[in-house]
């Protein structure tokens, strides 16, 4: 049986290897892999990277990580504190490199919906809300989606209403790395625990996954070592193991 | 000169009176936390009906005054318990069912909306929505830039007839300092029609006026403060305490079953509630 932490790890890394040295990031609400992957570039590859989160903390340095990715402990060690307001005017005007966002359902395109399953007027489902997304993906310069499932209901050929458009050039998901090219998604590496034809069955429309498919490399001994070093009490997979 | 003027300090119950039914409420705070929980348990205790909840990203407060049958409309970006519980099983049951309209905003278009009713215009343009279907459901329209001659998306003002708004301290005359995140909160003072201020603590003029930079709400725009120690509890308060995660595990189990929720509401929290919580 896989562990949760064994999936977090390699997700979490592929998130933090996107992020480029210099460049300004923000993850919102319910982004615990978010956190840790801007934390873990910082660590390693990324020092001069420019963390923003929606509790309005720049560049913190908990000591502890919360599971609430707006908890006060993400002012810990900030260089500054901003607003949301802050944040989206950034990105509005064209500054904000990254933006990390969720998806409860992901379309070909990398467009998401948060908002409900049925009719939105009157939902069979009424999931959470997107949030700051439907403002962000569309702003942000990228957009990298991660989501902690992947079957043939989170990965769909059409979404029944779409929340959020923009951006989007990865999605991570606990199988595989996901590319956007001329628009559409498709495989760009399988994990190793993974295969080629697990993830064709798992996602709702048409993607190469042969064979010949990159597969993602493992996290490295250092940046395991990092991450337990940023997140020492494993917050980290927090959403794939459920609480 | 005239004398001076009498403070703002009032009992929650009867300043929580004097909201009518069918109020546009914006609520301060993010989630799990700084959330004006104390104002909230009294409008449930004084149920308050056909409510409009206005806040960017809300969970207990808005999913208590769904579950209590106090609000008809939610315009939020996002109401969740984010990882830390997930879903919120009140709003949800609610809006499924017919009983409450989820009017769905983008954080930045509630943000916006407010922005528009402090600056006292009627609309805000606003750059993001591109691609959403949120502007069609919404009905956002869009105007012409009479300077470029390129259309942009203009969000309505949302002027909120009262902001409750919990901080960690403030003087008799609502003078208010938040300690680490203001969240929308210091726009909200700045847009609601009234400003209703519960305070950790109520300190003495001369602490806030050693250091005004830090007081976000001026007590000018600020109609009633009221001293409410754990106000903002279940949810944290930064610098004093964590949201309390037991309690809403707790909330949660009875959430489904409104006879079982209405009795955990009297008793855990209209009765015994913040003041029996030791502080930890």
């Amino acid at each position: 049986m896989l562990a949760p932490e064994t999936v977090a790890a390699q997700m979490a890394v592929v998130l933090a290897r996107l992020l480029r040295d210099g460049e300004t990031v923000f993850f919102g609400v319910a982004s615990p892999l978010p956190m840790v992957a801007a934390l873990l570039a910082k660590w390693l590859h990324a020092p001069g990277l420019t963390i923003l989160t929606i509790a309005g903390g720049v560049d913190p340095s908990p000591a502890a990580l919360p599971v609430s990715t707006v908890d006060p402990r993400l002012l810990d060690g900030a260089a500054a504190l901003v607003t949301l307001a802050d944040i989206f005017d950034l990105a509005a005007r064209g500054r904000l490199d990254t933006a990390f966002l969720g998806g409860v359902q992901i379309d070909r395109h990398g467009q998401i919906n948060m908002s409900a399953i049925g009719d939105p007027r009157r939902p069979k489902v009424r999931l959470p809300g997107g949030a700051g997304s439907a403002a962000l993906m569309p702003t942000a310069r990228r957009t990298i989606l991660w989501r902690t499932r992947h079957d043939t209901r989170t990965f769909v050929d059409t979404l029944p209403f779409v929340t959020a458009a923009g951006n989007v050039d990865r999605v991570v998901t606990p199988l595989c790395v996901l590319r956007r090219t001329d628009g559409l998604l498709d495989v760009e590496s399988v994990h190793s625990f993974s295969s080629p034809d697990e993830v064709r069955a798992a996602t709702g429309f048409t993607v190469t996954a042969t064979a010949g498919t990159p597969v993602t490399p493992a996290p490295t001994a250092e940046e395991l070592a990092a991450l337990r070093a940023i997140d020492p009490g494993g917050v980290v997979a927090v959403e794939l193991r459920g609480r | 000169m005239e004398g001076p003027m009498p403070h703002k300090r009032r009992s929650l119950a009867e300043v929580v009176a004097t909201i009518p039914d069918g109020s546009r409420l914006a609520l301060g705070g993010n989630t799990l936390h700084r959330a004006p929980a104390a104002a909230v348990h009294e409008m449930i205790r004084q149920r308050k009906r056909d409510l409009e909840v206005v806040k960017t990203a809300g969970a207990y407060d808005v999913d208590l005054l769904c579950g209590t049958g106090c609000a008809s409309i939610v315009a939020a970006g996002f109401v969740g318990y984010e990882t830390v519980l997930g879903l919120a099983p009140m709003y949800r049951r609610a809006v499924e069912s017919g009983v409450v309209e989820a009017r769905e905003h983008a954080c930045y278009t509630v943000i916006a909306g407010l922005r528009a009713a402090s600056q006292g215009v009627p609309f805000m343009p606003l750059n993001g929505l591109q691609g959403s279907d949120l502007v069609a459901l919404r009905g956002f329209a869009s105007v012409r830039d009479p300077y470029s001659d390129q259309d942009i998306v203009v969000v309505p003002a949302i002027v909120p007839d009262v902001a409750l708004i919990h901080v960690q301290e403030a003087d008799a005359d609502g003078n208010a300092r938040i300690w680490g995140s203001t969240f929308e909160d210091t726009l909200m003072a700045r847009a609601a029609r009234r400003v209703i201020v519960t305070a950790e603590r109520i300190v003495d003029r001369a602490v806030l006026a050693a250091e005004p930079e830090r007081t976000s709400i001026p007590g000018f725009l600020v109609e009633a403060v009221i001293e409410a120690p754990r106000g903002a509890w279940p949810t944290s308060c930064a610098g004093l305490y964590e949201y309390d995660e037991p309690f809403l595990v707790e909330l949660m189990t009875v959430a489904g079953d409104p006879e079982r929720l209405a009795r955990f509401v009297d008793e855990r929290i209209l009765q015994s509630g913040r003041q029996a919580v030791p502080a930890t």
